[in-house]
Parts: C-alpha cells; sequence; structure tokens
C-alpha cells in the first residue's frame, strides 16, 4: 500500500513515528504503515495511535542480525511503493535506512529534526543539522520514497483513538544473510537514564582527574540531578558511561535545567542540550563558547565555584 | 591470505572557520580551510593498524573537486600507501547516494580488495550513509559502530557497539565497515612521514573516466546558521554572585 510508512526498533519510537506519520497521511488522503518487530501484540496498540496496518516481522534466526529484515522490507516497499518512509535514527536504523534507501535507489535525510509538506505539492521540506550542529540544511527528496531517519524522542508519542481499525499482515522470514552473529552482550546500565532526567549537572574536560568528579556527583545528589558528559569524558577517560555523553554523535536531551561544568561549548556537545529549557554553566575562560547559549553562568574556576554552589543550593532546597 | 585494504575519506571544512554574515544566517565558506575528517582519521589509522598485523596493502580513496588534491600528501603522511583521487569539477556537494555510486563505480573498475574502511560519518554532513550505500552497491555485507576488528582467515569478525549492547558478528571478506572513534588512537605525522608521503604514488580518476552522470537523490533547499544564542547574564565566582546564581536557578521554578 502507498501511503507514509515506519520502522522502529521498539514501541515508544513505534508511537513517535506514527504521530508523525499520521499527520503527514492526513493531509497526503493517504495510510499510514507500521513495521513491528517482536511482540505481535503491540499490533492492535499501533492501529489504535494511527497505523493502518501493521507489517509483522517474523522471528530471526539465533544468529541473524536485525539488519536481516533489509531484504524482506525492501521487498514489500517495492510492491506497496510508500510516498514517505520513516525509520527511528537508532544506530542500527541508521545503518538500515542507508541500505534501504541504496536498495530502492532513493534519497535519505538523515537525522531529520524537522519536516513539513510544502504548501502546494507532496514535497516534503526536511530540515536536519551540519557542521556538528552549527547549521541547519533544508532538503527534499527528488526520488520515491522520499525517506527520512528521525532521532528517538524528537516528537511526542501517538495517542491512541478508541475504536481504530487496521489491518495485520506477517511477513515471511528473512533468508539467511552473510552476517552472522556470534554474540550479544547486552549493555549493563550503570547510571540513570539522562534522557528522562529533568535536572542534568554535565561534565567536560575542565575536570581535571577522575576523583574530582566527586564534586560533580555532589551538586547533581543535591539538586536531584542526573551526571552526563561530554564525548571524551566518556570514550577517552571513560569516567562516565558511554550512554551519558550528550552531543551530536550520542544522547539528545531535554532537561528543564542543564549545569555545564567545565564545557567548553562546542557545538557538537551543545547541539544535544539546544532543547533544554533552562542553560547554565561554569567555566573559568569568561570567553567560552557555552556562555553564549547559556541563561545564566558562573564565570569562575569551578574547583572554587562547585563546593560553594552545592552548600548554597543544600540550603536553600533544605536538603 | 594477502589483505587489501581501502580507506575511504572525506575532505571537508574546518568547522572553526565557519563563520555567519553580520546580521544574517548566511553562511560564510569562502575564507574556509579544509581539513581531513576528524572521523575518517581514524579509519586511516585502523587500515594501518591491520596492515602491521595481517600485512597485505593499504590504500586511501577520495572524491572532490581538484582543489581537494591537498588532502593526498596529508593522507599518505598517516601510512597509507597510496592514494587514488576521483575528481571532477562537478564533485562538489555531492550528496550521500551520489557520493556512494561513485566510489563504487571507480572502486569497481580500478581497484581491487578486501577490506573497506569509513569512518563513522563525515564531519560536515553527519549522514552516516556512505558506508553502508557503497556497501549495497558493491553487494558486499557490511556493519557499522565497529569497535574492534579481527581478521580470520577470509572472513572478517567484528564488535558493533550499539544502543542496547555489544554485537559480535563474523562476515565473508570482502565487506565494508564503518568505525567509531574508540577503536583506535591516531598517530600524529611527523616530519619523516610527511617526506615520506611526497613519493608515494596518486592514482587520479577523472568524472570522464566513469563514464556516467551521477543523479543526486537529494536537494539542498538551504544551508544556514543554527542559532543557539540565549546570551545570558554571567556571574563571577564571588559568594554573592554565586548566591544570584542559584536564585536564578530556583527562580525557573523547575527544580525541587
Amino acid at each position: 500500500m502507498a501511503g507514509v510508512w515506519i520502522l522502529a526498533e521498539n514501541r515508544n519510537q513505534t508511537l513517535e513515528l506514527l504521530s508523525v506519520a499520521a499527520g503527514l497521511a492526513e493531509k497526503l488522503g493517504t495510510q499510514v504503515a507500521a513495521f513491528l518487530g517482536g511482540d505481535p501484540q503491540l499490533a492492535q496498540e499501533y492501529i489504535s495511535c494511527g497505523a493502518d496496518e501493521v507489517l509483522i516481522l517474523p522471528p530471526l534466526a539465533e544468529d541473524q542480525p536485525q539488519e536481516a529484515y533489509i531484504p524482506i522490507i525492501v521487498e514489500e516497499a517495492r510492491q506497496g511503493d510508500p510516498d514517505i518512509f520513516l525509520i527511528a535514527a537508532t544506530l542500527r536504523g541508521k545503518e538500515m535506512a542507508a541500505r534501504i534507501a541504496a536498495r530502492l535507489n532513493t534519497g535519505l535525510c538523515s537525522g531529520c529534526t524537522a519536516l513539513q509538506l510544502e504548501p502546494t505539492g507532496e514535497k516534503l521540506e526536511m530540515e536536519r543539522l551540519v557542521f556538528g550542529g552549527a547549521a541547519v540544511q533544508t532538503v527534499t527528496c527528488l526520488t520515491r520514497p522520499q525517506m527520512a531517519t528521525i532521532a528517538p524522542r524528537t516528537f511526542a508519542a501517538a495517542a491512541p483513538v478508541a475504536g481504530r481499525k487496521g489491518q495485520v499482515k506477517e511477513l515471511a522470514p528473512p533468508p539467511p544473510g552473510l552476517v552472522k552473529v556470534l554474540e550479544r552482550k547486552p549493555k549493563v546500565r550503570q547510571s540513570g537514564d539522562i534522557n528522562e532526567a529533568k535536572v542534568l549537572v554535565c561534565v567536560g574536560r575542565g575536570i581535571e582527574k577522575e576523583e574530582d568528579m566527586a564534586l560533580a556527583r555532589g551538586l547533581a545528589e543535591v539538586i536531584g540531578g542526573e551526571l552526563a558528559c561530554t564525548r571524551p569524558i566518556a570514550e577517552e577517560f571513560h569516567w562516565l558511561p558511554e550512554e551519558t555523553y550528550i552531543g551530536l554523535s550520542g544522547q539528545k536531551v531535554k532537561p528543564d535545567i542543564y549545569i555545564g561544568i567545565g564545557i567548553s561549548g562546542q557545538i557538537q556537545h551543545v547541539t544535544g542540550i539546544r532543547d533544554a529549557r533552562f542553560i547554565s554553566a561554569i567555566n573559568r575562560d569568561e570567553n567560552a563558547e557555552i556562555f553564549n547559549m547559556s541563561d545564566c553562568g558562573i564565570v569562575g574556576d569551578l574547583y572554587a565555584v562547585l563546593p560553594e554552589l552545592t552548600r548554597e543550593l543544600k540550603q536553600a532546597l533544605k536538603k | 591470505m594477502m589483505l587489501r585494504i581501502i580507506t575511504c575519506f572525506k575532505w571537508v571544512i574546518d568547522q572553526a572557520d565557519i563563520k555567519t554574515a553580520p546580521g544574517s544566517r548566511e553562511l560564510v565558506l569562502d575564507q574556509a580551510a579544509y581539513r581531513i575528517s576528524d572521523y575518517d582519521r581514524f579509519a586511516i589509522e585502523e587500515a594501518v593498524i591491520l596492515q602491521e598485523k595481517y600485512g597485505g596493502s593499504t590504500a586511501a580513496i577520495t572524491i572532490g573537486t581538484p582543489e581537494a588534491r591537498k588532502s593526498l600528501k596529508d593522507v599518505l603522511s598517516r601510512g597509507l600507501e597510496k592514494a587514488y583521487f576521483i575528481n571532477d569539477p562537478s564533485f562538489d556537494n555531492l550528496e550521500p547516494s551520489q557520493t556512494a555510486s561513485i566510489l563504487a563505480t571507480a572502486i569497481r573498475s580500478q581497484l581491487d580488495y578486501d577490506l573497506i574502511i569509513c569512518g563513522e560519518g563525515s564531519g560536515d554532513l553527519y549522514a552516516q550513509q556512505v558506508g553502508p550505500r557503497l556497501a549495497e552497491a558493491l553487494d558486499i555485507p557490511c556493519a557499522t559502530c565497529v569497535s574492534k576488528i579481527t581478521i580470520d582467515g577470509d572472513q572478517i569478525i567484528v564488535e558493533r557497539k550499539l544502543d542496547d549492547g555489544i554485537e559480535v558478528a563474523a562476515m565473508p571478506l570482502p565487506a565494508v565497515v564503518t568505525l567509531l572513534p574508540d577503536i583506535n588512537s591516531p598517530r600524529i605525522p611527523g616530519l619523516k612521514d610527511t617526506l615520506a608521503a611526497s613519493k608515494k604514488p596518486i592514482v587520479d580518476i577523472t568524472g570522464a573516466d566513469l563514464g556516467q552522470h551521477f543523479e543526486p537523490c537529494l536537494q539542498t533547499v538551504s544551508i544556514l546558521a543554527s542559532s543557539m544564542k540565549r546570551n545570558g547574564v554571567k556571574f563571577s565566582s564571588d559568594p554573592s554572585d554565586i548566591s544570584k546564581f542559584v536564585d536564578a536557578i530556583l527562580k525557573t521554578g523547575l527544580i525541587g
């Protein structure tokens, strides 16, 4: 079936894409189809939340990666000829989207942050960040289907509508592929979820030693926040788990309050906090870029400021 | 086996040089310097590491306008043995499907390979499409987000760091991999490396040599500066100023 198709790895991502897809389908006078891997029980919920058809991906063999679904998704798209195909921009989703787009000979807007239909027609105008977040590129897709990957949590989840009807179709199992999974090591969460946190204390390279992380941790505890960091803190120094680094290639967060400690404000990092409601920073360099994009800040040595700040906040919050 | 490695790299605008025209969102790029995309440095280094470990050959490949020739000495100073330069005055502002098609066409006609290595994304567009699209165009397997590589006979074993954990996978060569930056620490070339680079072979491949046109699938409507400016108030580290900072945070009503 033509229309707006979506593919995501889990329920939350699917519901977010369904809200986007349903909006577009209404304007185009067409329908929404959603792929569903995993629990087939979710099909009815997806239909309630805007899907007109749910395409069920059958279970994979033990040694098959998720990417093994690509041939059957592509085959379905060749037959159904969707107008628009949106895919959740998870790490896996980004690879799958690029390969699906390649097989369908079509264009793909990676990491789409906003999209709208042109006033006069059926073309999507899609925005994405380039140059590490310093600029916004607006693109249109010249081929069919118009494809985009959209990062999780970019849009609100669709809400269910009682009595909505739709169809469910089970797809054939994918053929064996060349890539064999030998082992899976699930991620052990070592920290709170920075995506859900209302308050984030974020650490950058201004922190000199791992033991000094205690200063930031102390502040986070007092204001009920989670600790996050820039990419080098997680990836080079391993002071915090990798799922806590914020930025273009890491997490994009939307906390109410962000406090950046020893963060210079490199565009790759601050791109991940642009949707924070209140941004504040502590840095000894008064010309640090982070101050330009902060609502307020302290120019000073974090080693002097943090103990005092934590004490003041503790008193004010009576903890 | 003799492992023949190709590393793809991109010559990109140095982000530090991106300026905005006063009073507008227009980008001013004409004074900008170019550099090898940071993510591609890991792909270059990994090729050198794999060659040290398993032998075989290494080559770099890039696409650009003739001005991108400056990138070749730089890439060769980083340890790769040979550079393929696909260039044409029209190869400017290519979108990922074009880049992948051009690379695939050139590689298919001119290069022998077992392993193609790409960075996780380019430093300018960061679309993260070229690696996977190239694999599809060459009809070979692909793994993204790779943080470890082992060659085992005629197959490659990769560790992929994904959202939900690590996946260890095996695939037959030839294959494409895209790397995460934590896979290695790129060496900084010394004077000797730079001197050696100027003696290494460069193969020119022109647009005409490829014998076909590469139409875009995406059209750029605009590229404008993204403003994140909030220009808030700056306090000093005096205790009285720290109190004001605390007040400012509490006044938002978003804590507690």
